[in-house]
């Protein structure tokens, strides 16, 4: 595997088998490939337990793949796994602050092992407070913080370090609205500035928004790969109404399943319905508004949830 | 060496952060000496006889305490492990630019500048309230012990930790290893006048290898030949923990 230069991570065919005594191993991932190039927001999706973390974990050498190869920051993970690590900083899936330390004391330490200098700590760490709404608790005790500003705390710490390449496991996990938006903002400014980004999420949107390039994983393989746009053409053969009513009451809602959508989802007087494109579009419409009145409407290609939906039932259907 | 300094920085504010811990760890000895030393040199007021030679159990006892005091700081360091997994914090660890001998080292060196102070305070307070006759001229070698000596038990008590998942199941491997290990040894009583089977034990633990060293340089008790041996010994059980804590930390990956 000779990675290019613009290569920020290069995955070819990882295996991951768990053993364990007394019971079957489990193939966690089977032959994944992937590239991210440097600069990049790579989305790695998929639903729970399909691999997501497993990968994230070999390559950021927490765990050793049982085959294949993964190179990060131009080192292998498995040969030179101290050299990977001084490529990259992690958010991982469960909470990690120092609980008996205060905000300011968890990014100092943060910072000393990764090598900054005070004064520079110093810097970054007021930028980063401000960022992420810290300010006003930076003398708490982590252990005294919600969970959601703890989740902060532990985000905002990989942003007040310059590591070219960062993961993010479901990074965004019990923050609220505001502060949500706020970490993607910072996401998406430190792309720019050239980091890697590599994150996984359940929140479809929040990928579809934030990726350049993303891959399903499901089952430990890759169900599909690529630009968001290039996901999204896989499932052409769909579209997504949206249909807004005076009132959804629970008879409508059991009338518009007995149309067979593919996928259907309420929010309030708004109905979110997946249909086939061979679907008579006038014809249901009409049958919908005759039932009750559409008070508005809209028609739009697959979402990318949808195609994730799609390829997992497929997937589910050809594993049946 | 930054990495190292790092996790030393990391446990000094920690440890900081609790008044209580820094109390216990600087002064326990001393008040172990003062309160349990003094017990039993009352009641054996006739001393103790350490290969042939005569002690106050006070004198006798210094050595104890400093290796059992080097014996808890391991278990306090060790039982970190299992705090840091509940914090969620030692995975992210995992992640950082070091390797993983120089995560282990980091974390005991911090404790071993601890285990220095407690020991210059209770070989101090030890001379000066309880008239220790301490060897001076040897007190440099004593700090280089409870250095080696805490360093080599957190590194043997470290691949339990790592290895044991549950909190409970370690608590009970300790509380066994302290009874067997503390009890078993030269560190309350000489094992001259013990049983056989119990003296031969105590030979074959690191405990009794360690506090018969330090008995050696902090009052002078013992044979310069069987006292290098077991500082050889010790240090030997030292490298091999610290090779067995790094791979079950290697392993862990």
């Amino acid at each position: 595997m000779h990675p290019h230069n613009d290569t920020a991570i290069a995955v070819r065919n990882l295996v991951k088998i768990f053993e364990k005594r007394n019971s079957t191993p489990v193939r966690a991932l089977d032959g994944v490939s992937f590239t991210v190039r440097r600069g990049e927001i790579f989305g790695l999706l998929g639903p729970n337990g399909a691999g997501k973390t497993t990968t994230i974990r070999i390559l950021t050498t927490l765990l050793k793949p049982t085959g294949g190869r993964a190179i990060v920051g131009g080192h292998d993970v498995q040969l030179s796994p101290l050299e990977v690590r001084k490529q990259l900083c992690v958010v991982l899936q469960d909470n990690a602050v120092e609980l008996y330390l205060s905000v300011i004391d968890n990014l100092k330490t943060f910072g000393r092992f990764h090598g900054m200098g005070r004064q520079e700590v110093q810097t970054r760490m007021d930028q980063v407070l401000g960022l992420f709404g810290l300010d006003d608790v930076r003398h708490a005790k982590a252990i005294d913080l919600s969970g959601g500003i703890k989740r902060r705390l532990q985000v905002a710490k990989v942003f007040l370090v310059d590591k070219p390449i960062v993961f993010l496991d479901e990074a965004t996990t019990g923050m609220d609205a505001l502060n949500k938006r706020a970490t993607l903002r910072a996401i998406r400014d430190e792309a720019s500035k050239g980091r890697t980004i590599v994150l996984t999420t359940h929140i479809l949107e929040e990928a579809e928004e934030l990726c350049d390039q993303l891959a399903i994983i499901n089952h430990g393989t890759i169900a599909a790969s690529g630009s968001v746009e290039t996901v999204k053409a896989l499932g052409l053969g769909f579209l997504t109404l949206k249909l807004e009513f005076a009132k959804v009451p629970a008879t409508l809602l059991k009338w518009l399943k007995s149309l067979d959508p593919l996928r259907i989802e309420t929010k309030g007087s708004l109905v979110e319905m997946t249909i086939s494109k061979e679907t008579n579009l006038i014809s249901l419409l009409s049958r919908i508004n005759k039932e009750r009145t559409i008070t508005s409407l809209q028609v739009t290609g697959a979402s990318l949830e949808d195609v994730f939906v799609e390829l997992l039932d497929k997937q589910k259907g050809s594993l049946a | 060496m930054n990495a190292i300094g790092a996790v030393m920085y990391r446990e000094y504010k920690i440890r900081i952060t609790s008044l209580m811990w820094l109390f216990y760890d600087l002064l326990m000895p001393f008040a172990y000496l003062l309160i349990f030393g003094i017990g039993l040199d009352r009641a054996f007021t006739s001393g103790v006889v350490v290969q042939g030679s005569l002690v106050s159990y006070n004198e006798f006892f210094l050595a104890g305490v400093l290796s059992m005091a080097c014996f808890g700081i391991a278990i306090n360091t060790s039982y970190g492990f299992f705090i840091d997994r509940d914090n969620g914090i030692f995975y992210e660890f995992l992640t950082y630019p070091m390797t993983r001998g120089e995560f282990l080292l980091g974390k005991i060196m911090f404790n071993c500048l601890t285990a220095i102070t407690q020991a210059m305070i209770a070989v101090a307070l030890g001379s000066v309230v309880l008239g220790i006759p301490v060897r001076w001229e040897f007190f440099p070698l004593v700090l280089v012990g409870v250095s080696l000596g805490t360093a080599g038990w957190f590194f043997f008590l470290a691949i339990f930790a790592l290895r044991i998942r549950r909190n409970d199941m370690f608590n009970t491997f300790i509380n066994v290893a302290y009874f067997i290990l503390m009890f078993v040894s030269s560190m309350f009583y000489p094992l001259d006048p013990m049983p056989a089977w119990l003296r031969n034990a105590s030979y074959l633990n690191p405990i009794t290898w360690h506090t018969d060293a330090l008995r050696y340089f902090t009052i002078g008790v013992g044979e310069f030949a069987t006292v290098a041996l077991e500082a050889g010994a010790f240090f030997v059980f030292l490298v091999a923990s610290f090779i067995g804590a790094v791979k079950t930390l290697q392993r862990m990956s």
